[in-house]
């Protein structure tokens, strides 16, 4: 009697972790489902628009109701830097001061968009909170869909012709000047540079 | 209740917290830009602060392993949680929603929500209910596989609860 309660019970906690596992994998692709529908915050596809590709077209609102048009040739000869942040995303908010000083020092050729979406409110709350004025903020879930951002921060840089020169997801501001670099360099994707660098590294170890 | 009951609750709180402290020391720069979010300490002593309370948590952690120290560890972690149970609520009724939780595990992608309150009262009840007195009995091996088992689906469960926790806003907002 005791060995048969005794296998029943091991038998049943088995069961339990591997069914805790279970529903833990099943949340998880439900998160990853919610994140692919609503764009700021999708996992990287794959599928969206790379370096050297022209840059999808859009006209889109900002906060202070302006219209902007992202991407095609500009008049103006200033490249564009596209940087799709949230409120709710930390890690942005570690970029801001980076993003402004980049903002200051590359303001000769470079123009600075800032895109979300989502309510408005919130997103007004922020930029008072982080004094993010200078910055036209677009707000559009469609531009976010149109190039198939992934996990935020993510930026992309496109040039007056209306090239993508860099794109991806930029974690530190490492990240964020090394897609000048990529864009001065020449290189494909920062994922692409920063694997360059890495085995550059590793060779001179 | 019994021996084995509490704990797990022990081991699976010491769990926890070591993993809510690697896991802000591992990312320190954007916990300080959560933790400023919250808007409950001076922006000045917010590093400071930062380091204090990962500090915190790793110190419950280790506290609670030692027997000697646990009834304290439990007493501390238990304050801990409703403490912030309480910055939680108090953005909550700021209208501070969209900050982020700063929470293990899925940080940079959980919203405030009053579930993380509740979430945090619940373990808050739990150590306090380990901390009540427990009539010795000695552990059989069965024990061991019962606790291991069961802290391994607290764990799990955790994950989950937290995983939910943050779909729903998105979910939310799928709905319009």
């Amino acid at each position: 009697m005791s060995g048969a309660l005794l296998a029943s019970n091991v038998l049943l906690w088995i069961l339990v972790l591997v069914m805790g596992g279970v529903i833990l994998a099943l949340v998880r692709q439900i998160g990853v489902l919610y994140e692919r529908v609503a764009p700021a915050g999708a996992l990287v596809v794959g599928s969206g628009p790379k370096a050297g590709e022209a840059a999808p077209e859009f006209t889109v609102g900002d906060l202070a109701n302006d219209e902007h048009r992202v991407g095609g040739k500009r008049s103006d000869d200033l490249s564009t830097l596209l940087f799709f942040l949230s409120p709710t995303c930390p890690v942005c908010k570690t970029l801001l001061p980076a993003l402004k000083s980049i903002a200051r020092e590359e303001r000769k050729w470079l123009n600075v968009l800032l895109a979300s979406d989502g309510a408005r409110k919130e997103h007004e709350a922020f930029v008072a909170e982080y004094r993010l004025q200078q910055f036209p903020y677009l707000l559009s879930s469609e531009l976010g869909l149109g190039y198939r951002v992934g996990r935020l921060p993510h930026a992309v840089l496109i040039d007056p012709e209306g090239i993508i020169r860099s794109t991806g997801l930029v974690n530190s501001r490492e990240h964020l000047e090394s897609l000048f670099e990529a864009n001065e360099r020449g290189v494909a994707t920062l994922q692409e540079y920063m694997a360059a660098e890495q085995s550059r590294e590793e060779e001179v170890a | 209740m019994d021996t084995v009951i509490a704990l797990v609750v022990v081991l699976s709180l010491a769990l926890l917290w070591v993993v809510a402290a690697v896991h802000k020391i591992r990312g320190f720069e954007v916990f300080a830009v959560v933790l400023a979010d919250y808007r409950l300490v001076p922006a000045r002593a917010t590093g400071a602060c930062a380091a204090a309370v990962i500090a915190l948590e790793l110190g419950l952690g280790i506290c609670l392993l030692i027997p000697a120290t646990r009834s304290l560890a439990l007493a501390g972690s238990a304050l801990l949680l409703v403490a912030y149970a309480a910055a939680i609520a108090v953005n909550l009724h700021r209208g501070r929603r969209f900050i982020d939780c700063g929470c293990a595990g899925v940080a940079g992608h959980q919203a405030l929500s009053g579930w993380l309150v509740a979430r945090n009262l619940l373990l808050a009840a739990l150590a306090l209910a380990a901390m009540l007195p427990v009539p010795a009995r000695p552990l059989i091996w069965l024990d061991a596989i019962t606790v291991a088992a069961a802290v391994g689906a607290a764990a799990l469960l955790y994950a989950v609860s937290n995983r939910l926790i943050a779909n729903g806003p998105d979910l939310a907002r799928l709905r319009g």
